[in-house]
């Protein structure tokens, strides 16, 4: 690591957990900002909703389970997570049982979220 | 201004990694310097050094040669991706016993700690998906 | 008030359309570029939609040309890859959907 300077960095996550190699790639960058000590907020919107179902059992199809790499978020200190809030209802997803704590947030509040950090990347 | 792109695109699919080194040439003819190209995920195949393109199509490579020849521009292929994509430098091919490296050597393959500096320090982070 | 540049690389039938479109609002910009230059074509409902969220709406011009669409744009400013640069040179951060 070069310099000090801390950014605020906000990852999107718009993919599903098993559907495409962003999903995985996206939650690695949340996991080594979070590492380096760099302030992150992680966003799951549209279809990276579906990262957020529960007992996810991914052992059969030979790739890392994205749902139990989400339970892990808290011990990195990445606490900041929110959700799309219509794309939850959308699919039906019970946020009281996701592998993660997430804040609901609507269009409006995806924008301000957005306007409120220096970085974003999305994936 | 300082600059850093993080280019996800496949470089054989749509021409969003061609855009985006013409987007970095036009960064630095505008005056401001480009602190790093993060290659991730599909985009590393970009530094695939025996690609070979046909006479009638642009060759994905070149405009990020010229990148690094003529603004010694870093240009980091990131390794989790480009180990599982077959993208090997020399020290990359020896450890784990591969007959050949596959990057060319104007492309350095590490870690996203490497992404996580360049936002860090970087004013504008500019990122090329799809 | 310059917020968000949104970079738009999908065409209107997808989600990054859709998603884009629910976040962008007045005071951002949307640059449309690959197959999102045909969000643009005018007389669309996509083009509508892109018009009704109030933020100003840019055409990549190569790649508006590749797709035969340059002269069937109606309410964007086309710009080169120096207006693409000029664009992040106001607009402090970048969402790139695609």
């Amino acid at each position: 690591m070069g310099a000090v300077d801390k950014k605020s960095v906000l990852v999107v996550v718009r993919r599903s957990p098993y559907g495409s190699s962003l999903a995985r790639a996206s939650l690695d960058v949340a996991l080594a900002a979070a590492a380096f000590e760099q302030p992150l907020r992680l966003l799951f919107m549209g279809d990276g909703v579906l990262q957020l179902l529960a007992k996810q059992e991914s052992e059969a199809i030979g790739v890392k389970n994205i749902g139990r790499l989400l339970t892990s978020l808290p011990l990195y200190d990445i606490e900041r997570v929110y959700v799309d809030a219509a794309a939850a209802t959308r699919y039906g997803i019970d946020l009281s049982n996701a592998p993660v704590t997430t804040q609901a947030l609507d269009g409006p509040g995806i924008h301000q979220l957005m306007t409120d950090c220096d970085h974003v990347l999305g994936f | 201004m300082i600059y850093s792109l993080l280019v996800l695109s496949c470089p054989t699919s749509g021409n969003c990694t061609q855009t985006a080194a013409a987007f970095a040439q036009c960064v630095i003819a505008r005056g401001h310097s480009i602190h790093r190209v993060f290659f991730l995920d599909a985009g590393t195949y970009t530094g695939a050094a025996a690609a070979v393109f046909p006479q009638d199509e642009a060759d994905r490579i070149k405009p990020w040669l010229e990148l690094a020849q003529q603004h010694a521009v870093e240009l980091i292929l990131c390794i989790s991706s480009a180990l599982k994509r077959g993208m090997l430098d020399q020290s990359e091919a020896r450890r784990y016993e591969k007959q050949a490296s596959t990057v060319h050597p104007a492309f350095t393959i590490s870690g996203l700690g490497q992404l996580v500096d360049a936002c860090a320090n970087s004013d504008r982070l500019i990122t090329f998906g799809g | 008030m310059t917020v968000i540049l949104h970079t738009l690389n999908t065409s209107p039938g997808s989600a990054g359309f859709t998603d884009c479109l629910r976040v962008i609002a007045a005071g951002d910009a949307l640059l449309l570029m690959g197959d999102g230059v045909y969000g643009a074509i005018a007389d669309t409902a996509a083009g509508a939609t892109l018009q009704a969220s109030g933020a100003e709406i840019y055409v990549l011009t190569a790649d508006t040309a590749a797709a035969g669409v340059s002269n069937l744009i109606k309410g964007a400013n086309h710009v080169d890859m120096d207006g693409f640069v000029a664009l992040t040179e106001r607009f402090p951060r970048q969402q790139a959907w695609y």
